[in-house]
């Protein structure tokens, strides 16, 4: 428990120190770093039904974390969590289009098998090159996720394009009413269950399963796995596959709850904050589900701020970026205070 | 042809620069992923100092300065705070991209693109007509190659640079010998923000004299790429980088020729590709990382 708390405490400090940063450039930036937080604070978290606001952007953004957790454990950085998002989107979009008409009980499990599949395509040939030749895995998914938004660019301007669209932002178009999992008025109780149920099937397998455990140490210590008689490159390409289909999922989820569309460039800071989401949890998926509404409130406050206070949303992306920079510190001095406090303990 | 080799130069100068910051960061044992936010910080102060100031040597400085004092925060987070080289990178590209967009948002009430009245001196303005067709490139294509050959004679030549060397291939060896590993990074990352600023203001103000939100879309990340494909050696990194500036140049070539038979946002992803098979080729090549990347220091 002491353990726990220690890391709990330590995420919070330097949360606090990236917070410290972002009010050093709030203010050279020339904007009111109090009024900025304040108002960032009431749209995330105090203001009416905020947390309604927080729970529709959690539940996606902890879907596509689970799947980084899972390959942050097994020791692959796959930070192509955004593309994978994308391309898993893309999957779901064309499989609604082709089974139009169809009855939304087979539409919707088939645009999520379609999403999965796409989101764990996009994460296959990274791992692939990663485990049969090396080939550095966060330069791969980082291109892949450029790659991925170029697609999404020409199929919502090409295939899937919508004809009756203003132009302005090319989109597909919209989904029929009946597939639609919720909207982007509400919260969909639909999506909450979704995220949940993946949430404890996740930990099941990330806590529970050989699976789990092995990758889990794979992370750790490889060659000690590989000498017990594990195929590495089986576990590996399991952990991107999962990795990848889970972000697949929070696409489709996307796609089908509040956004509708596929729309150029939507979503631009998902997989980055799917990223941060894991980091902040420790790579614990319980962890995860808190850590998720945090993220989740300071995305819905990134719509609330230049709307209520007109202050600019490149706020809540430059306080994100600050917790990435600071989250995996480690500092000696606090490691020393640590040490102090547990002895005292105990005694 | 001629065009071609210019189009080529134009897309590789910001490229290389920012290559050669990577190339020293890696040398000192740094995993430089902040480069990409480090260039658009230098781009977009670049275009905001001469619109501001109305100057392009003080919006060079502008530009330096920042850089200098984004390198000076990774370096406190990953030497003195022991922060994971990629997690911080990537915090640092997000602040240097969110962080141009807020700048821009404060000075000009929107994140609309800037655009500046003048750019960086062309060669052709400073040196007069000697370069016939290349008059147009700005002078820090010019500087490139000096700065390449310069950064090879730095890093391969010099004590400094053996003891940066040492410092990211064995950091211990280096302190037997009274070299500070932490200090060479420092060292390291500073020459590299300087570099960072250079390639950010030739790519906002070498010849489009514009500054848009994300204007970078990749190219630090494809820098960084360029160092791991060119073996983090000065010349063999320009070199990478020079060929994914051609593949770059070829695939708008490709929607001249073509026109609309080949969608153009997909030959938009061939630097990407490329960049890719870099990687991929490199890792056969040297033999890349066949264990995995490690994550322990994040689960104790």
């Amino acid at each position: 428990m002491n353990m726990q708390f220690i890391t709990i405490f330590r995420a919070l400090l330097f949360i606090l120190l990236a917070l410290a940063l972002c009010s050093v450039i709030f203010v050279i930036a020339g904007f009111s770093a109090v009024e900025l937080f304040e108002s960032i604070i009431d749209g995330a978290f105090l203001r009416n039904g905020a947390m309604k606001h927080a729970l529709r952007w959690a539940a996606p953004l902890f879907i596509t974390s689970i799947g980084v957790i899972i390959s942050f454990r097994a020791g692959y950085f796959n930070i192509g969590a955004q593309g994978q998002f994308y391309i898993g989107a893309i999957f779901a979009a064309f499989t609604a289009e082709w089974l139009n008409g169809a009855p939304a009980f087979v539409v919707i499990p088939a645009c999520f098998i379609a999403g999965a599949t796409g989101g764990a395509l996009w994460a296959l040939w990274p791992g692939l090159l990663r485990l049969k030749s090396g080939a550095d895995e966060v330069i791969t998914t980082l291109m892949g996720n450029f790659l991925a938004s170029l697609i999404l660019i020409y199929v919502t301007g090409g295939p899937l394009k919508d004809p009756s669209g203003s132009g302005q932002q090319a989109s597909s178009r919209p989904l029929d009413e009946a597939y639609r999992l919720g909207n982007s008025y509400e919260l969909s109780p639909t999506i909450i269950m979704i995220a949940l149920s993946l949430g404890l099937f996740m930990w099941v397998i990330a806590n529970r399963t050989t699976f789990g455990v092995v990758s889990g140490l794979a992370g750790r210590n490889a060659t000690m796995v590989e000498w017990q008689g594990t195929k590495l490159l089986r576990v590996g390409l399991a952990s991107f596959l999962i990795s990848g289909g889970l972000a697949g999922i929070a696409g489709t989820v996307e796609l089908m709850g509040p956004n509708g569309r596929l729309a150029a460039g939507f979503l631009p800071a998902h997989g980055f904050t799917a990223i941060l989401i894991a980091l902040v949890a420790n790579l614990s998926i319980a962890g995860a589900a808190i850590a998720a509404l945090f993220f989740g409130g300071l995305a819905s406050a990134a719509l609330y701020i230049p709307v209520m206070s007109g202050l600019p949303a490149s706020a809540i992306e430059i306080i994100n970026a600050a917790i990435a920079l600071f989250i995996t510190a480690k500092s000696k001095f606090l490691d020393k205070l640590f040490s102090l406090g547990r002895a005292k303990w105990k005694k | 042809m001629e065009e071609m080799i210019i189009a080529i130069l134009r897309s590789a100068t910001p490229l290389i620069y920012v290559t050669l910051a990577g190339v020293i960061a890696q040398r000192a044992g740094i995993w430089h992923l902040g480069l990409e936010g480090l260039m658009i910080v230098g781009a977009c102060s670049t275009i905001l100092g001469i619109v501001l100031t109305g100057s392009v040597f003080y919006a060079l400085l502008l530009a330096c300065l920042f850089c200098i004092l984004g390198s000076i925060i990774f370096w406190f987070v990953v030497e003195k705070l022991k922060a994971n080289q990629i997690i911080a990178g990537l915090g640092l590209t997000g602040l240097g991209l969110g962080g141009t967009t807020l700048a821009v948002e404060a000075i000009f009430g929107t994140p609309a693109a800037v655009n500046a009245k003048f750019g960086l001196p062309k060669i052709g303005y400073v040196f007069g007509d000697i370069f016939g067709a290349f008059n147009g490139l700005s002078i820090l294509v010019l500087l490139m190659p000096f700065v390449v050959f310069g950064m090879w004679l730095l890093i391969c030549r010099t004590r400094l640079g053996l003891q940066i060397t040492a410092s990211g291939e064995h950091p211990f060896a280096a302190r037997s010998v009274g070299v500070n590993p932490s200090r060479m990074r420092f060292i390291a990352l500073m020459i590299g923000g300087v570099l960072c600023a250079l390639g950010g203001a030739e790519l906002a103000a070498g010849s489009l004299q514009i500054f848009a939100q994300n204007m970078t879309a990749g190219r630090g990340f494809m820098s960084f790429a360029a160092v791991i494909f060119g073996a983090s050696h000065p010349i063999g990194a320009m070199l990478a980088a020079s060929f994914f500036a051609i593949v770059g140049a070829l695939g708008i070539r490709a929607q001249l020729v073509f026109g609309d038979d080949v969608p153009h946002d997909l030959l938009l992803g061939l630097p990407y590709i490329a960049t890719i098979f870099g990687i991929w080729l490199s890792a056969k090549l040297r033999g890349g990382a066949k264990a995995v990347s490690g994550f322990d220091e994040l689960r104790d």
